[in-house]
This record gives structure tokens, sequence and C-alpha cells, in this order.
């Protein structure tokens, strides 16, 4: 088991970035930004747009942060309006 | 009628009475377009996360207004040639939240000169 584990590790070469999932177990996660209670994505609103860039500023693929392709259109276009004010 | 989100960034060494004569000299502009502010509001200054036209920090002013696109181009035509002007920034919503504010101050003395200002 631990062998088939390693093979699927060294392919995502995102792996030392994905702190968002714990590679123990795969199971299907829901996306954060679409639940009912969820935070509007908004390019004001940087505390919720700082989860998804990493510390030098790039933007977390989906693939990493599980969001739904709706939502990380979303993220992305209001992420790069908050660069280009300056407050990313 | 649109209704956009206007914000642009003065530089950082921008008296406070500049910053009044820009939000005068914008309302002038506006309402000759026949458009209208719903909201003003006043960001202060701010650390930017990267050094544009060797500025730091920046004054954020943010607009609700609502109006038509001639007037957006006017508008931006104007900020254009502003001097003290780092960068403008026009989205068009489609409905505003108005009570939502990220940036506001938590200290007593800026709350209370924005309740006059409006």
């Amino acid at each position: 088991m631990m062998k088939k584990n390693r093979k699927k590790q060294s392919q995502s070469n995102f792996s030392k970035l994905s702190i968002f999932q714990p590679n123990k177990f795969k199971f299907k996660k829901k996306c954060p930004l679409s639940g009912k209670g969820a935070p509007k994505i908004n390019y004001k609103n940087i505390r919720l747009l700082k989860k998804y860039v990493t510390e030098n500023g790039k933007i977390l693929p989906s693939r990493i942060t599980s969001v739904s392709q709706k939502k990380q259109r979303e993220l992305s276009t209001s992420i790069k309006r908050a660069r280009n004010l300056g407050l990313i | 009628m649109n209704l956009y989100e206007h914000t642009i960034v003065a530089r950082q060494d921008t008296t406070q009475n500049q910053i009044n004569q820009l939000k005068e000299k914008y309302t002038k502009i506006i309402e000759k377009f026949d458009g209208n502010i719903l909201k003003t509001e006043d960001w202060g200054l701010m650390q930017l996360s990267y050094i544009i036209k060797n500025n730091k920090k920046g004054n954020f002013i943010h607009f609700k207004l609502e109006g038509d696109g001639k007037m957006i181009n006017e508008l931006e035509k104007n900020e254009k040639i502003d001097k003290n002007l780092l960068r403008y920034l026009t989205v068009k919503v489609k409905k505003f939240d108005l009570e939502e504010n990220f940036f506001n101050k938590t200290d007593k003395h800026d709350q209370l000169n924005n309740d006059e200002k409006k």
C-alpha cells in the first residue's frame, strides 16, 4: 500500500504545497466557498484572499485548495484587482 | 443607470485638505454627468504591498457611484492627468452591500468625521 501511495505523491509536483490536503487519505473535499454560510468573494476582502495566495503572492491552484471552478474564477479576478490596487 | 465601485489611491504625502479637494473635484465631475454618489469611504493611509512610483503607503478613497459609461470615461480621463493619484480602479457591480466596510478604522476619531461627512 505504501509503494502505491509514494508513486501518487511524486506525481503532483505541488505536494509540498498541499497544506490544505492531508495526504494520509484522499477524501472528496467540499468547496469552502460555495456553501450556504460561505464568505463572499470580494476584491476588498483581503483577509479571505490572503488564504488562497502563497507567501510570495502567487494564486494557489484549485487542485490544492479544492475550490470549485466557478469560485476559483471569481477568486482569481478579485485577487488580480486587489493586486492592481496594491492591497495584496 | 449602472452601479460602479470606484477606488482611487492618492500619494503618500497628500494632506487631509488635499484629499477633501480631490473628493470635491470628482464629486463635481460626477454631478455634472448626472450620476450620484451613494457612499464615499475613506480607507485612509494604508501600506501598499509593493512600491508604486516610489510610494510605500497610499491614501485610499472609495466611491460607490450610480451613473452611465460617459461619466466613468470622463472621470478616468481626469484621473489620468491628475498628478497626485497613483492608481484608480472602476468595477461595474450588480448590487451594493453598503454597510459592509472591510477597512473601517477601529479608532473612534476617524469614525466621527466619517459620519459628519456623510
